[in-house]
Order: structure tokens, then C-alpha cells, then sequence
């Protein structure tokens, strides 16, 4: 049956700013350290210095923090490498704002 | 995140629960997943293979290797046998009561013929992507790709010519290995003991499935390879370097559910016609 309910308002900013906290955790000290300042187009390898097994783990805190309608390893299991690769903090606020509006 | 102490080591690992309902004939399978040595963790696997196979109902357990991702790291530890060790404390750890699937990517591949000849009840089937049984032949080789590499990666000025050559991707990922290599012995060990016969080899008797690049490790001995295992199915990508995993893994994901349906023990409650 088709849902006909509206799809819960999300805040796409409160979604980046909480995707961030959690990086921010993964990262640790580090981040401080090298003065980085976390946008949207922050690349998650590249610039934060994280490896893939860090977005296995950045996935399931993902699903802690907004349910498990985000799940960010089925997400990228459609990437091909060179897209996880280069994949940013961007990219990945968006997947998420996107999951929790689909309700 | 998940870990447990496995032979005393901290064990960085991830379960993804098969969907339940998805297909009654597959409730009871479960796949372990193994990645490769060097630059490799569990996230090869879970960032490709892992959702859709548990997505068709097969439980689905992944682990980073000692050494490797976020496991923890001892200076020294590194033989075959300490690996097959690890993954059969991992799996009594984590109550994995019915035969398993073991699908090992390179170095993964050959822990997991090494489990199956040592521990036959435990498992179901093999699947190996790009990785050769642990006979004399393959030790040599290992420790030949292993001494190149970490000669390769000692030098400093190397890492300006891998980025160069391949891109900043590929510079991360070699200081990644080269870390791993030098501060710990895995690079002298791993090959290093007492290897399989070709009667071991063939006396491992559950199913085998061999997914091989025609230009990857094994392509100089591709026959003999083959050889060693009459009875495995054979799957071999034209065109197709050492990296399987991550370049053709739609394809082997569809293999991959093909081969556990094929080789699934009867479920508990058999489905109608």
C-alpha cells in the first residue's frame, strides 16, 4: 500500500553537523591537530586520513545515531572503487538526508 | 565497534544478519569473509559483497586479520597456522554452530584452504578469489612478492613514484602495507613452515569454487593451480589483474549467491515446489 503519510521534515544542516560529530570521533585528536575543518566536500580518505575499514565502522555508528533505514554499506556496495575513493562528507550527509526524508 | 579477544588479540569484526524471509533455502548459511595481507581489512568485503549476500538471507560474519584494519597488531605471529588458529577461535567465539562458507580474497583464500584441510566438519564450501592453496609453490612465491614489496616500500622515494604512477589513493595504500610490513614480521613468517602436499590438497573434500584473473597472481601457473583441485569449479575473468575483488565484485557477487544456494544444506523446513 502506498504510504500517503508526509515524509518527516529533516533538517539537512542538524544531519551534517551530526555526520561531522561522528567523523570527528572517528578521527579523534587528529582532527585538531591537522587543523582540519570539516565541509562538505572534505574527501573521507584523502583529507581526514581515514582508511575504508574507518566507513564500516562510520556506517554502523550511522545507524545508531538515525536508524537502520541509513545503511551506508548497502549505499556503497552500488560504488564502483574509484567512487568510495573519493567519496566525501558531503556525500555522505546527503545519502542520509535523503534516506530519513524518504520516511 | 564489535571486538573480541582471539588468541588474546584484540579482533576488530562485523556481523550482517542474513534478512530474514528472504529465501527460506539459504535461513541457515553463514559466509565468513577473509581479506587479503597488506593493504587489505574487512571493508573489501563489506563494502561490496556483504550487503548483498546478506540481503539474499545468508548470515554474513567479516573480521579484520591480525595485524590488518583495526585489529590489533603484534610485533610478531605471523604463520599460516596463527591465522587458521584465529578464525577457528573467531567462530567458536561467535556461536558459528553450522559448517560455514569461507570466502577468502588472496592471502584470504589460502587461510581458508588451510582451514577447511585442518578442520573438514567445520566447513561447507570454499570459495577463493585470486589465492592458491599453501603448497611449497605458493611459499615461494609469497615470500618473493613479499621481500619485493618490502624492499619497494623501505625507500622513501618510492612513495613519490607510486603517486606518480598510480595516484594518492595508492600512496595511502602503500603506506598502509609498508607500516604493517616493517614494524612487524608478517612479511618474513607468513610463508614460512610447513606447507600443504598435493595430497593434502587433494584431500580436502568439501566443494571449491576458484574465481581467478586470467593476468592476476596465479596466471603463470594457472594450469597447475587448476590442476591441484580436480574437482573445484573453475571461474576465470578475461582481462582481469590480481584485483578481482574490487573490480568485477558485482560480478562474483552473483556467483557468490549462485554457489551457497547451489551448496546450502537442507533447510529446516523444506520450501514446496
Amino acid at each position: 500500500m502506498p504510504d500517503t503519510t508526509t515524509p518527516p521534515t529533516v533538517d539537512p544542516v542538524a544531519v551534517f553537523d551530526g555526520v561531522v560529530e561522528l567523523i570527528g570521533g572517528l578521527v579523534g585528536d587528529d582532527l585538531d591537530i591537522l587543523g582540519v575543518e570539516v565541509r562538505a566536500d572534505t574527501a573521507f580518505h584523502e583529507d581526514l586520513g581515514l582508511e575504508s575499514v574507518d566507513l564500516v565502522t562510520l556506517g554502523v555508528l550511522l545507524a545508531q545515531r538515525f536508524g537502520p533505514r541509513v545503511n551506508l554499506a548497502e549505499h556503497l556496495a552500488e560504488f564502483d572503487l574509484d567512487d568510495v575513493i573519493g567519496l566525501t562528507v558531503g556525500q555522505i550527509a546527503d545519502y542520509v538526508t535523503d534516506r530519513l526524508a524518504a520516511g | 565497534m564489535p571486538e573480541l579477544k582471539v588468541n588474546g588479540l584484540r579482533t576488530n569484526y562485523q556481523l550482517l544478519p542474513g534478512t530474514a524471509g528472504a529465501d527460506p533455502w539459504l535461513a541457515n548459511e553463514t559466509v565468513v569473509f577473509i581479506h587479503g595481507m597488506g593493504t587489505d581489512s574487512l571493508a573489501s568485503f563489506y563494502l561490496t559483497l556483504a550487503p548483498p549476500v546478506a540481503a539474499a538471507g545468508i548470515d554474513v560474519i567479516s573480521y579484520d586479520l591480525r595485524g590488518h584494519g583495526r585489529s590489533e597488531r603484534p610485533v610478531s605471529g605471523y604463520t599460516l597456522p596463527d591465522f587458521v588458529a584465529d578464525l577457528d577461535e573467531l567462530l567458536h567465539a561467535l556461536a558459528a554452530t553450522h559448517p560455514v562458507h569461507l570466502v577468502g580474497n588472496s592471502f584470504g583464500g589460502t587461510i581458508a584452504y588451510s582451514y577447511a584441510a585442518a578442520h573438514p566438519n567445520r566447513v561447507r564450501s570454499v570459495v577463493s578469489i585470486e589465492s592458491e592453496p599453501p603448497t611449497d609453490s605458493w611459499a615461494r612465491k609469497m615470500a618473493g612478492i613479499l621481500a619485493a614489496t618490502t624492499q619497494l616500500l623501505e625507500v622513501e622515494e618510492n612513495y613519490e613514484w607510486i603517486e606518480a604512477t598510480f595516484g594518492a589513493h595508492h600512496r595511502r595504500l602503500a603506506r598502509l602495507a609498508g607500516t604493517r610490513f616493517t614494524s612487524t614480521t608478517m612479511a618474513d613468517e607468513v610463508a614460512t613452515g610447513a606447507m600443504m602436499t598435493a595430497a593434502d590438497v587433494a584431500a580436502i573434500t568439501c566443494p571449491v569454487l576458484s574465481i581467478l584473473g586470467r593476468h592476476g597472481y596465479q596466471s603463470d601457473d594457472l594450469d597447475v593451480v587448476t590442476a591441484l583441485m580436480p574437482r573445484a569449479e573453475v571461474f576465470v575473468f578475461d582481462d582481469q589483474g590480481h584485483s578481482v575483488l574490487v573490480e568485477r565484485h558485482r560480478a562474483v557477487r552473483g556467483l557468490l549467491v549462485d554457489w551457497i544456494r547451489k551448496h546450502a544444506a537442507a533447510p529446516d523446513q523444506p520450501v514446496s515446489p
